[in-house]
């Protein structure tokens, strides 16, 4: 029930006007902050919520497939730079990434993710390592600004963010199949 | 837990497909090498593509045949997935059919290596959708192998632990003792998963630069880094089929000579420094790019040197001595098994003389390269795959070889040092490699390859049909006995 608590309140703050413009004023804070945090509180309210959708998750995400379909689906499209421009003008856009990141991201990741597969985790974790790794290409090099609120400087801060995310990606999974399993599995 | 059936089935699938494309591409090759020396007249736009799919062609097809080797002998180990190794096929097929449609459809011709800026910049020679047919159709391949070795990761980390144990580095630091070492499949198979997902990661980024970059050309990339990051796929994807070949030497000559492959410190620590190396020693691709940062050609050509030690010569050692006063008794396998020893270690001479700075400034384009890598790859790799495919033949049905598989067996290895002979004096008397067109004092040894090829061609044939009477026999055999019952690992 607390982490309920926590992920509602985290998500009642990234509403806050003066707290979501400060946020978005930023493309790095916008993106690879505000974003995630917005999954977070998704991913932590979704702890008790799934009991009261048990059927429902029982019938329509039984091994997870649907549901990280979905989480790839959404994170795909904000993964598009005018995605970003369009949720800062368009009221119903910046309305649906509220929605979609905590509810069609957030919690269908934490009730997909211990469903799967580990095949199917680590293709899911190597598709991202080198989709990060095409963004941060995108975000540094592109000729011309990608996004109309942005400035170019910006969305290099942006590039860089993404290549460190997918170095770190990396590095855990370097330690992850260096590291043994073996007495965690007995 | 598989049958040996069932898992013999899908195992015999990817050498099947493997073995006769790499016979059809054999027919490419012969092609090129004909128009090269004056014999045939192939529009170069027609040569261009035929250099595309005999690159692509070869070297997917070895790498599945030889995924068919890893996949067989790891079974034995650890338990895989027979869906992801189905689906890995299929993935293949689709990918295979789009490469195809775009190279003879749509022209595609941009070669194996799909280097930036190439895919767009055809000067009106392909168009969009053939780029894209090819570019994608890699993309999905790759996604079948991925797959795979995850799949073979997963099983031996649930199996042994991690990795690292796979790799032998427990035994290495002292925690246990060599009879406690995983088997030699299990260290080539973990170094390969190692390698290839970086590969395989590193391939599909670059591959979506290039199609993002067709699709749009304003989007550039810059040429540097998507040559390091296309040759951190190629080089390795293509190193690594060898590595996955050897796990049948492994296998095989320890159950023809009945000799135990006995696994050390020195042979684990070999395979640890060929995992670092062969991650590192891209850059030997880039030797000529001068604005590449000095420490890294050093690096390409120090470890390149040091790349062609270890795990060879710890393999050649081990397969001299498990075979001398064996009493070994030789068939078509064991000896394609033991000549394929025999292609690698002559076959990367070539290579470490061309990843030399000051060589591979002249040298690099020429064809000495090709003569390096049809040693290597056709004497070495395939001449492990074919021979594994006589040994699951003798295996898995009561099938004996005719006095025209021994024929094929000299004919094949006389042919592959034929034409990669002539490809290494084509290289030394500096004929450029990937020209449509020679001038006259070119084309004698581009004639010799070619003729050299055409026995090559017959004797991949007589392969082939062995393995087709195999499969006939094998169906016969199987609907009257046991054999389904049989369970692995």
């Amino acid at each position: 029930m607390q982490l309920i608590l926590y992920g509602t309140m985290l998500f009642v703050l990234l509403i806050i006007p003066p707290v979501r413009n400060a946020m978005e004023s930023v493309m790095v804070v916008h993106m690879l902050v505000q974003m995630p945090l917005l999954i977070l509180s998704g991913w932590l309210m979704a702890g008790e919520c799934q009991s009261r959708f048990e059927r429902f998750l029982a019938s329509w995400n039984a091994n997870g497939t649907a549901g990280i379909l979905l989480v790839i689906l959404i994170t795909i499209y904000w993964m598009i730079p005018r995605t970003l421009d369009e949720a800062l003008v368009t009221w119903y856009i910046e309305l649906f990434k509220f929605v979609s990141l905590p509810f069609l991201v957030g919690f269908p990741l934490r009730n997909s993710w211990k469903k799967l597969a580990s095949l199917t985790k680590g293709f899911i974790v190597f598709n991202y390592i080198s989709m990060f790794g095409l963004l941060a290409w995108i975000y540094i090099d592109a000729p011309v600004r990608v996004c109309n609120s942005y400035l170019e400087a910006d969305q290099k801060i942006l590039g860089w963010g993404f290549l460190m995310i997918m170095v770190s990606l990396i590095l855990y999974m370097l330690q992850y199949v260096f590291m043994d399993h073996s007495e965690a599995s007995s | 837990m598989e049958s040996v059936k069932s898992r013999n089935n899908i195992v015999v699938s990817y050498l099947l497909i493997g073995g006769f494309t790499i016979l059809v591409m054999i027919i490419f090759g012969i092609l090129m090498l004909l128009s090269q020396g004056g014999v045939l007249d192939l529009s170069p736009s027609m040569f261009y593509q035929f250099l595309t799919i005999h690159g692509t062609g070869m070297v997917g097809a070895a790498a599945i045949a030889s995924a068919g080797i890893m996949g067989y002998f790891l079974s034995k180990y650890v338990n895989l997935s027979k869906n992801v190794m189905t689906l890995n096929l299929i993935l293949f097929l689709i990918g295979v059919v789009m490469v195809i449609i775009g190279v003879f459809s749509f022209e595609y011709a941009g070669s194996w290596t799909f280097l930036y800026p190439l895919p767009q910049l055809s000067a009106n020679a392909w168009g969009i959708v053939g780029a894209l047919l090819y570019l994608f159709g890699m993309l999905i391949l790759g996604a079948g192998f991925l797959l795979f070795y995850l799949d073979a990761g997963r099983a031996i980390m649930k199996h042994y632990g991690s990795l690292a144990k796979g790799l032998g580095w427990d035994v290495i630091s002292g925690k246990k003792t060599d009879d406690r070492a995983p088997s030699s499949t299990v260290v080539a198979s973990t170094m390969v998963i190692i390698v290839n997902v970086t590969a395989i990661t590193a391939g599909a980024t670059v591959l979506i630069m290039n199609a993002i970059h067709v699709i749009n050309p304003a989007f550039t990339v810059d040429p540097l880094l998507a040559k390091n990051l296309t040759y951190a796929f190629g080089h390795i994807f293509a190193n690594s089929i060898i590595y996955m070949g050897v796990i049948a030497v492994y296998e095989i000559l320890q159950e023809y000579t009945k000799r135990p492959w006995k696994i050390n410190k020195v042979f684990l620590i070999a395979w640890t420094m060929s995992t670092v190396f062969t991650l590192l020693i891209y850059t030997h691709h880039l030797l000529m790019d001068s604005v590449m940062p000095a420490w890294m050609l050093i690096m390409g050509q120090a470890l390149s040197y040091a790349n062609g030690l270890p795990v060879l010569v710890v393999t050649a050692y081990g397969a001299l001595m498990i075979v001398y006063k064996s009493g070994i008794r030789w068939d078509v396998g064991s000896g394609l098994i033991y000549v394929s020893m025999f292609g690698w270690v002559v076959g990367v001479v070539p290579a470490i003389v061309d990843a030399t700075i000051v060589v591979n400034q002249v040298m690099h384009n020429t064809k000495w390269v090709p003569g390096h890598f049809h040693m290597y790859m056709a004497l070495g790799a395939c001449a492990m795959i074919f021979g594994f495919m006589y040994y699951i033949a003798k295996q898995d049905s009561d099938i004996k070889t005719t006095i025209m598989d021994r024929f094929a067996f000299a004919g094949y290895t006389l042919s592959i040092l034929g034409l990669s002979g002539s490809l290494l004096v084509s290289g030394a008397l500096g004929t450029p490699r990937r020209w449509a067109s020679h001038l006259p004092e070119w084309m004698a040894p581009a004639v010799f390859g070619g003729i050299a090829g055409i026995l090559g061609m017959l004797s991949v044939a007589v392969f082939i049909v062995h393995f087709v009477r195999f499969i006939r026999r094998r169906k016969k055999m199987v609907s009257g006995n046991a054999f389904d019952d049989q369970q692995l690992a």
